[in-house]
């Protein structure tokens, strides 16, 4: 997958995930930063050098793979001591890096064994290890977390933002998770069809996407169809609302645009006649922690989230009273 | 249940061991026997127990004839791998498409058998119609010269035989090989090369193993190679085995010598294993 | 027949005729078949399959079976020593597989020693005296053992673009100007080079009766070792090589280069002042055959002059009795055979020494 016209700049210290579909040029995009593939036009500067021309083997780096990539004709130590030992780090020195590593991943006492004889969670931990033994100016990690299960991924995921916050190196992580780049992220950066969507913190991206596709990208969102109608105007399902804030990305009047609601900011109300839209329940689904409410409005479906405690009084096939909280969402490009 | 599965398991054990019977052990066991039977001087052979054959076999010219079999399959095995190895790598990291063109032109190769590959490297090396004209039409050599018979051509020609057998063996394993596990290797600051000798190698040791070992016991077998590219002393313990057994009618002595091969790749091909196992040992 | 066909005959004939088989390993090892011997059947006359069983089944039994009334059984032998093995055993059983064989001398001779054959009646075999003394083998009391049946020449070949003049004796080989440039037979049983040897650097064949005369030979054999460019087991390789110049002199069969050389190829043969060397096969007949009388029936008919000018003529053969009894024209007599006197294989050294000639000789090429 090709990567066109990206122009991103990483912050020192700060972890940066890419996020994206497959196929969206991300792993391209890291390949090509740990010199992995070529460029075919384009810089990519490190600390102030240009990494043109720059084998992967002589870029100051450590990488994580998809696969883990762990030698398995070497032991856990020697897997970690490998790019020490490549580099001619003498023999003491690179026992005490890799107890100082396996203390760092809180596997000590594991050295000795095979990589056949390790659990999923154990390997990504070496293989962590193993990428941080130089103390990289770059810790670059593909969908390292890929290969294991849904709650070990979770724990993982803040294992591996503690450790990156600890050492303070700068990190990118290439995910095709929204949760985990929220979770890890200081920055992420939304790619599709190889290009850059918005690069922006995670809270900001959420709360104010670029457009449609990063707003349904990037968590649950109601993406309704709406027109500008004027400077601070907007009409949405036939009724009028005042522009929410986050619209800098907007077109201009008179032109179709794009409103994401979350679902957390659409209310019910059990009277109709107490929302400015009306609807019909059309589904509920009671995830415990939280409710889901299916309502047709307008010929389209909305979603709305309620925590237990304030769930509206509704069943389903009841009218009810919709709110949108239109100042917490975004107009976008369609 | 486990007794019925048991039962079961005890037949599907026969046909494999039959065969086996068949097709090996009653064949072996008759030439071991053979070996020791008395060589009859212008007749043939009758059953009796003596160690003559044996003691033929122990003198320096038949060492040297051993030596020159072993020697010959090894350097060939060396080759073919060396060249096998790095092919089937490049080969595996192609388009599918092209890959399968490829493989599909190697194993053709193999249906070629060893009386037309000799003969026509023969006359590919020759000096009235082989490559020394090419050499010397585009001024690289002075005048057309005879490439063959000699040791080149004939490893040339042991080489071009075995050659499809070890890409057939060495083709799955780096197809399977992690494209990431070198990768890692030069994130890690490792060159391509180095990258190749202290992963890629390491971890296709045991398809390495595999590929040298058949290669060895494939080319050790050859007795037409050796006479049709090879000078006389070049040829092989096979060619001495056949002339004894067909053309001096001496099916003892040929048995013998026959069994001292055996005895020969049986052991060369243990020594592999077990340094290979022994150096397994040690990383673990 | 085309000339190409009959050339590829003739290499399969002469692939038959090595005293050798590449189903010997086999045959020795399983139980030979035993023949059937029932006096009303028809006399079965062994030869080898394939070219020669081929032949005789067209040009010789169909004309046999009617001036004499016998009919035949044309039985393909396996080569070589395999048949005598077969004999060997059935006749154990009081069997033949066969009644006349066509043998090559070296499993004749061995047969001979274990009396394998029965002994002919000359007076039945009136045609005997046509023969050359020897091509009518005996046992040691006399009594005949076998007739000769077919023979034919193996002389020095050249490529004529190479040498434009023909070479006149087998010295030729030992030319240092001949280095790395000639093809040999690589057996000491079917190359016959110790006899060509002998008769060439000793004043014939009889310095091989004793072993110090043997290694004498082999010492002188053993200079030609830098001018031998292949020692060939397989004859298409060597006839390829001669006619295409890259191995422009050697030891071919003459009838076969003669052939070629009709077909337009570079390639003469020459009789050497020295001889080419004569190579025949033999009738014999098994001791177990109860048709020992059809037998000699037709060993005589094949001995007639007629039949031996037939054999040349469609066979290729030299033929085995004296040429001036036969109806050949000097053509078809040069194209099979020469006036020179031939050098005689010493059939009985392999016979007698076997092991230990092959092993001197293997040395000898080896290095």
């Amino acid at each position: 997958m090709a990567v066109d016209d990206v122009n991103l700049e990483i912050p020192a210290g700060k972890l940066v995930c890419l996020l994206g579909p497959s196929g969206c040029g991300k792993t391209t995009l890291l390949r090509l930063i740990a010199g992995l593939e070529q460029a075919t036009t384009g810089q990519i500067i490190v600390g102030g050098k240009d990494q043109a021309g720059l084998p992967a083997h002589r870029r100051d780096l450590g990488m994580v793979f998809q696969s883990l990539a762990l030698f398995p004709h070497l032991n856990v130590a020697k897997n970690i001591a490998y790019p020490l030992q490549i580099r001619g780090v003498d023999h003491a020195a690179c026992a005490s890096r890799v107890d100082e590593l396996l203390q760092l991943v809180r596997m000590p006492d594991a050295g000795d064994r095979r990589i056949h004889q390790l659990s999923g969670g154990q390997r990504q931990r070496v293989a962590i290890a193993r990428a941080l033994a130089i103390n990289p100016a770059l810790f670059l990690l593909d969908e390292p977390l890929s290969a294991l299960d849904a709650k070990l991924r979770e724990h993982m995921q803040v294992e591996l933002r503690l450790l990156q916050k600890t050492l303070g190196i700068t990190t990118i992580v290439v995910t095709h998770d929204q949760r985990e780049a929220m979770t890890m992220a200081d920055l992420v950066v939304v790619m599709d069809r190889g290009r850059v969507l918005q690069a922006a913190p995670p809270i900001e991206i959420y709360r104010s996407p670029a457009n449609s596709f990063v707003a349904g990208f990037i968590g649950t969102s109601n993406l309704v169809r709406c027109r500008r109608t004027g400077v601070d105007e907007i009409e949405v399902l036939g009724r009028n609302y005042p522009a929410p804030p986050n619209s800098t990305r907007s077109t201009a009047g008179g032109r179709d645009a794009v409103l994401s609601v979350r679902p957390e900011d659409v209310a019910l109300h059990t009277d109709p006649s107490d929302g400015e839209l009306q609807g019909v329940v059309e589904f509920i689904r009671d995830l415990g922690s939280s409710v889901e409410f299916h309502v047709s409005a307008g010929g389209i479906t909305l979603l709305s989230v309620a925590p237990p405690r304030g769930r509206p009084n509704v069943s389903i096939g009841q009218d009810v009273g919709i709110t949108l909280h239109i100042a917490r969402a975004a107009l976008t490009d369609p | 249940m486990t007794r019925r599965r048991s039962d079961n398991s005890w037949h599907l054990v026969l046909l494999p061991a039959a065969t086996l019977t068949v097709f090996f052990v009653i064949p072996f066991t008759i030439m071991l026997a053979v070996s020791f039977f008395q060589r009859i001087e212008g007749g043939f052979f009758e059953p009796a127990f003596v160690l003559s054959n044996y003691v033929r076999f122990l003198t320096p010219f038949f060492g040297k004839i051993l030596a020159t079999s072993v020697g010959l399959s090894a350097t060939a095995a060396t080759i073919v791998v060396a060249v096998a190895f790095p092919f089937a790598y490049v080969l595996s990291r192609m388009p599918r498409r092209r890959q399968t063109t490829i493989l599909v032109f190697i194993l053709s190769v193999l249906s070629l058998s060893e009386v037309i590959v000799g003969f026509a490297w023969s006359t590919l090396l020759s000096r009235t119609a082989g490559i020394g004209n090419l050499f010397h039409w585009v001024g690289i050599a002075e005048s057309p010269r005879a490439y063959t018979p000699g040791l080149a051509s004939l490893l040339l020609g042991l080489a071009y035989l075995a050659f499809p057998y070890a890409v057939l063996v060495i083709y799955p394993a780096v197809s399977r090989l992690d494209p990431e596990l070198p990768e890692a290797a030069r994130t890690s600051g490792a060159s391509p090369l180095r990258a190749f000798t202290s992963v890629t190698l390491p971890i296709m040791r045991r398809t390495i193993a595999g590929a040298l070992i058949l290669v060895f016991v494939f080319t050790l077998g050859a007795y037409l190679l050796p006479q049709v590219l090879g000078r006389p002393r070049h040829w092989t313990l096979p060619v001495h085995i056949t002339d004894q057994a067909i053309f001096q009618s001496n099916i003892p002595f040929a048995a013998a010598m026959a069994m001292f091969l055996l005895l020969v790749s049986l052991a060369l091909v243990g020594l592999v294993l077990v340094v290979d196992s022994r150096r397994r040992g040690d990383q673990s | 027949m085309s000339n190409n066909a009959k050339i590829r005959k003739q290499l399969t004939r002469r692939s038959m005729l090595r005293a050798s088989a590449a189903t010997l390993g086999t045959a020795a090892l399983s139980a030979p078949s035993i023949g059937r011997a029932a006096s009303s059947d028809p006399l079965r006359v062994g030869t080898y399959g394939g070219y020669f069983q081929d032949s005789f089944d067209t040009h010789i039994y169909p004309d046999f079976t009617s001036d004499t009334g016998i009919a035949i059984e044309s039985i393909g032998e396996p080569t070589g020593e395999a048949w005598l093995v077969q004999l060997e055993t059935a006749a154990r059983a009081g069997k033949a597989p066969a009644d006349v064989s066509m043998m090559a001398q070296v499993p004749r001779l061995k047969g001979q020693n274990s009396r394998l054959w029965a002994p002919l009646d000359e007076t039945a075999i009136p045609n005997t005296k046509n023969l050359p003394d020897h091509f009518v083998h005996r046992y040691d009391d006399g009594s005949v053992s076998g007739i000769g049946a077919v023979s034919w020449y193996i002389t020095l070949v050249t490529n004529t673009d190479h040498y434009p003049d023909a070479p006149v004796s087998w010295k030729a080989l030992w030319d240092p100007a001949n280095a790395d440039s000639i093809g040999l037979l690589a057996l000491v049983t079917n190359s016959f080079l110790l006899e060509i040897t002998a008769a060439t650097w000793f004043d014939g064949t009889s310095i091989l009766d004793t072993e110090e005369g043997i290694l004498q030979v082999i010492d002188k054999l053993s200079e030609v070792r830098p001018n031998v460019r292949l020692w060939y087991r397989d004859e298409g390789q060597f006839q390829q090589a001669l006619e295409t110049g890259e191995i422009p002199m050697g030891q071919y069969y003459h009838d076969v280069t003669g052939l070629a050389a009709s077909d337009g190829k570079p390639v003469r043969s020459t009789f050497p002042v020295e001889g080419g060397v004569l190579d025949s096969g033999s009738w014999s007949v098994s001791k177990a055959s109860d048709r020992v009388d059809e037998a000699q029936v037709f060993i005589d008919y094949m001995c007639h002059p007629a039949i031996q000018s037939k054999l040349s003529r469609f066979v290729g053969t030299a033929p085995t009795i004296r040429r001036e009894l036969t109806d050949l024209t000097d053509e078809e007599f040069g194209a099979v055979a020469s006036h020179i006197p031939p050098i005689l294989p010493r059939y009985d050294i392999y016979n007698a020494r076997g092991d230990w000639l092959n092993q001197k000789w293997s040395e000898l090429i080896v290095g």
